[in-house]
């Protein structure tokens, strides 16, 4: 007899595609800002085809999306009516136990499962807490390399635009070390957010398969399955 | 590159915004107008440094240049200097009172580039007249005197304006090797040539990339340990004007300014003139609309090329580099890298010789992790190795799952 366990609302799900849309967009578009990969075959002069001009456009569009989801999610993290994820990423002696207990399962390929999978894990909070750490990563180096175009303090919509930008980002210039650093470390990172979408997915896949609770259900529908003792 | 430096560089780069306000309203001209022309008076009422050699229009006469070039020179300096057009006749006089400021220009680690590129123009210009009637009073790459009496003539000129002259420096100071820089009869290295110059300056200068940044001797590995005058000069004003060579016309604007104000103009984090690098290339750049078009140059001498297209695949730097070269260009407004078909390598940016003079896109160029200096790997190269490394990982678990996993059986207990 299985137990239906609701794991993530509506809004939690939203956020989820948004990102997962925003993600590919911004790595497909960014490439080619970095690099273009492909040329722009229409016989058209300059001044009508917007070829990059539209890949950046579309760049910061996937990127204003994913600032507004960090916000949301940053503020879930501590005031979700749901589940506050900032619960599970203090360092007691209860998370510990389940983030190892969570790592040991996995290395122990299902041999070993001393911990209730109803609810989030440590190990799992943890793991999207990189993401967001990351995605903040790329929001201000992002915001960074945008605000050199608006290098002489206006902008359309005021001169505080600039100014907040600055205030916000100047810090990536020191820890990088210039505009050289703050643009390797943005290209950089987008590997690693790769890489962590990477074990992401096969790490749900493996346990749907291994666990046998549907995990993989939980971001389409909400739901997974737990078995009712 | 030690933790103070770095600490120095925070400081200089944490600065809210780069405003550069073009209007600030009639009252504040007004003062100004008023407080430049005080100031020009002074400077007429002193004696030039020189007993008066020549007059500025015979200087004009010899050098062939018509009363008309040289109001054309005040109108452009006047706007490059962001002041409104009824400033002009105060430039043009400003022009004619530069005599009064004494001058010294050291060369340190360098190339004398930035001496070149001012004297070296395909005809007299205004900026080099300039040069030429500004009391020099100590150039190494231009003066006639030698051995002990460029020394005295030096320290002659120390003693005389304590406090008054402008200090030029040119070339990186290399602090890790003080010994690889010595000058004179009586020896003195880099370091203590323009910490005591310094001292007694009224302001220094920095021209060129070597001296802001240490520019191409403070590429790595950077043997000699070099430097840029600000991490050396410390309590003085400083101005840093980079590029390679820095453009003669902000160097005449930077001086124009000090005899208009007395004072140094607006710098921005990196305390280079806003005047002059409040601009970033890309964004002034003739070929803009080629690169938001999407139109590339893919290799040199191709369709696009001989079509002016973008060079940002060949490795331009523009997009990283603030400097009014697409606007001042060089040789008076002769052409400048791009307009002559080939990428910006971003000279006036720090650090420019390892990271942004690899003609080719940064994508593409080679990163040096903290780790190991000078690997030979470009970040998309590192990062599918990131990648790569993720997948073998999941391959691994994957298949050791397949084959050894356990899954949960209807009759499997679980501990909750």
């Amino acid at each position: 007899m299985y137990k239906k366990v609701k794991r993530m609302t509506v809004a939690m799900r939203i956020i989820h595609w948004v990102n997962v849309f925003s993600i590919v967009v911004a790595v497909i578009t960014g490439l080619y800002i970095a690099h273009p990969y492909y040329q722009s075959m229409i016989a058209e002069a300059a001044a009508f085809k917007y070829v990059m001009a539209y890949n950046r456009w579309v760049h910061f569009i996937a990127a204003i999306l994913l600032d507004v989801t960090s916000i949301a999610v940053a503020y879930l993290y501590f005031f979700s009516r749901f589940e506050k994820p900032v619960k599970k990423l203090i360092p007691n002696a209860q998370n510990i136990k389940e983030f190892v207990e969570v790592v040991l399962n996995l290395l122990t390929l299902n041999r070993r499962k001393n911990f209730d999978s109803s609810h989030l894990d440590s190990f799992n909070a943890v793991y999207f807490t990189i993401l967001h750490i990351l995605l903040f990563l790329m929001l201000f180096t992002g915001l960074q390399m945008y605000v050199w175009g608006l290098y002489h303090g206006t902008s359309s919509i005021g001169a505080w635009w600039p100014w907040l930008l600055h205030v916000a980002t100047d810090w990536t210039l020191w820890v990088f070390g210039g505009a050289h650093g703050v643009r390797v470390a943005h290209h950089l990172t987008m590997w690693i957010i790769l890489a962590w979408v990477a074990f992401h997915i096969y790490y749900q896949v493996w346990r749907t398969i291994f666990w046998r609770e549907g995990d993989i259900a939980i971001v389409f529908g909400g739901y997974k399955f737990k078995k009712a003792r | 590159m030690n933790i103070t430096d770095r600490e120095h560089l925070r400081a200089l780069f944490t600065k809210p915004t780069n405003y550069i306000n073009t209007n600030r309203g009639d009252a504040y001209y007004r003062e100004l107008y008023k407080k430049m022309e005080r100031r020009l008076a002074e400077l007429r009422a002193q004696k030039p440094v020189r007993e008066a050699e020549m007059k500025f229009e015979e200087y004009l006469k010899v050098w062939e240049l018509t009363r008309r070039d040289f109001l054309k020179w005040v109108s452009a300096t006047t706007a490059m200097l962001m002041l409104p057009p009824q400033f002009e006749p105060l430039v043009a006089q400003a022009a004619e009172v530069m005599n009064r400021i004494p001058i010294i220009w050291i060369n340190i680690q360098d190339c004398a580039g930035n001496t070149e590129a001012l004297l070296r123009s395909y005809s007299p210009t205004v900026d080099e007249l300039i040069l030429e009637y500004l009391s020099v009073e100590y150039h190494e790459v231009i003066m006639a005197a030698a051995g002990d009496q460029a020394e005295q003539n030096l320290e002659k000129a120390v003693k005389d304006f304590d406090g008054k002259y402008l200090l030029f420096v040119e070339g990186s100071i290399p602090v890790g090797m003080p010994e690889a820089f010595t000058i004179g009869r009586h020896p003195k290295t880099g370091v203590e040539h323009v910490k005591h110059l310094a001292e007694h300056a009224a302001a220094v200068i920095a021209v060129g990339s070597c001296a802001a940044f240490g520019g191409v001797p403070a590429a790595h590995p950077n043997p000699t340990g070099a430097v840029g005058v600000m991490d050396v000069v410390k309590g003085k004003p400083i101005i840093n004007i980079p590029a390679c060579p820095a453009n003669p016309a902000n160097i005449t604007g930077v001086v124009i300014h000090y005899i208009l104000t007395g004072e140094i103009p607006e710098l921005d984090s990196l305390l280079r003139p806003k005047f002059a690098f409040g601009y970033r290339i890309h964004d002034n750049c003739e070929r803009r609309a080629h690169f938001d078009a999407g139109e590339f140059v893919e290799e040199w001498g191709d369709f696009g090329a001989k079509n002016n297209f973008c060079l940002y695949k060949m490795g331009c730097k523009g997009p990283f580099t603030f400097n009014n070269c697409s606007i001042v260009r060089y040789n008076e407004g002769t052409n400048w890298p791009i307009g002559v078909g080939r990428g910006c390598i971003g000279c006036s940016e720090p650090n420019f010789w390892d990271v942004y003079a690899t003609e080719r896109p940064i994508a593409d160029s080679p990163i040096q992790p903290p780790a190991g200096r000078g690997v030979e790997s470009t970040v998309d190269q590192f990062g599918l190795g990131v990648l790569t490394a993720t997948a073998v990982g999941i391959g691994i678990h994957a298949v050791a799952s397949a084959l050894a996993g356990k899954k949960d059986k209807e009759e499997n207990k679980e501990e909750v």
